[in-house]
């Protein structure tokens, strides 16, 4: 019971409170609360000032950062203006809150995330220049063939299959074949 | 049980303003004001001034203090600063040092 204090309802603390133990707030305190136990401003409970604490819960105000080294509890009547960082934090519903909120001490999640994304896009990266090499190699075989017929029409065949490989065109629309006049014959059938 | 309790561990640096009854067993630097009872426990270090409606002292302050109604130095208890107060007891065994004023 010696380690527990109270700031009661009548009470307005002007400064900071720092010490061991638990804190319940249900008063006022217009300073920075820095406690090793547990803090718990209560309804009707008032703090302009940062709470540091191992566990902190919270039914009224609080305009300041909350820092619990265990975990942030916001319950209903709950108003934090300010940031939270704890390893766990819960915000009840009709819990308020304006400000950032962090939930620490589980870095390992964010580190495996971020080690995979790098080493994939050079592996992509590396594979379309060599499939590109591959039609350009082709070509000259045809052009010999071409060339002691008409030297003229041998470039033209040259040139074309180098601009192929860049332009990498999906494949020319297949549309239904219809016969010349089907399609007027067609409508005449609708029509009548 | 008391309104507001600054419980051992705890220390306290500013000023209290209280319409309820204040026991101090932690540190507390600053001021003091109740319009209720105040108690500064017997493990206690207080350098402030204090006023309330009756003030017990069982620990170790350092402050002028000021009550309409009574102010009372517990055994063990050492007050260095004023007291002004109706009445006023000093229990065998307490220390004080300083002027009283009872408003005679």
């Amino acid at each position: 019971m010696s380690q527990s204090s109270v700031i009661g309802a009548g009470t307005v603390v002007h400064g900071n409170l720092q010490g061991e133990g638990s804190l319940e707030v249900f008063g006022r305190v217009e300073g920075d609360v820095t406690m090793t136990g547990e803090v718990v401003v209560g309804e009707g409970g008032a703090v302009r000032g940062d709470i540091s604490a191992s566990k902190i819960s919270v039914s009224g105000s609080v305009q300041g950062n909350l820092s619990g080294s265990e975990g942030v509890l916001l319950e209903r009547g709950a108003k934090v203006v300010g940031d939270i960082s704890a390893p766990r934090v819960g915000i009840g519903s009709g819990a308020l809150i304006r400000g950032h909120v962090r939930t620490e001490g589980e870095a390992a999640l964010g580190q495996a995330k971020r080690t995979p994304g790098p080493g994939v896009k050079p592996a992509t990266f590396a594979a379309k220049p060599v499939a590109k090499v591959e039609p350009k190699a082709a070509p000259p075989l045809r052009e010999a063939v071409a060339a002691p017929r008409e030297a003229v029409a041998a470039p033209v065949i040259a040139e074309r299959p180098k601009e192929k490989p860049p332009e990498r065109r999906p494949p020319p629309p297949v549309l239904p074949s219809l016969g010349k006049g089907a399609k007027g014959k067609k409508k005449k059938d609708r029509d009548e | 049980m008391a309104g507001t309790v600054i419980g051992e561990g705890l220390s306290v640096e500013g000023d209290i303003t209280s319409d309820e009854e204040v026991v101090v067993q932690g540190n507390l630097r600053g001021k003091l004001t109740s319009s209720d009872a105040v108690s500064i426990g017997p493990s206690s270090v207080v350098q402030a001034d204090i006023a309330g409606q009756s003030v017990s002292i069982a620990g170790q302050v350092t402050g002028d203090i000021s009550a309409p109604e009574r102010v009372d130095i517990q055994a063990g208890g050492r007050l260095v600063g004023d007291v002004k107060a109706a009445r006023f007891t000093i229990a065998d065994g307490a220390s004080f040092k300083g002027a009283v004023d009872m408003e005679v």
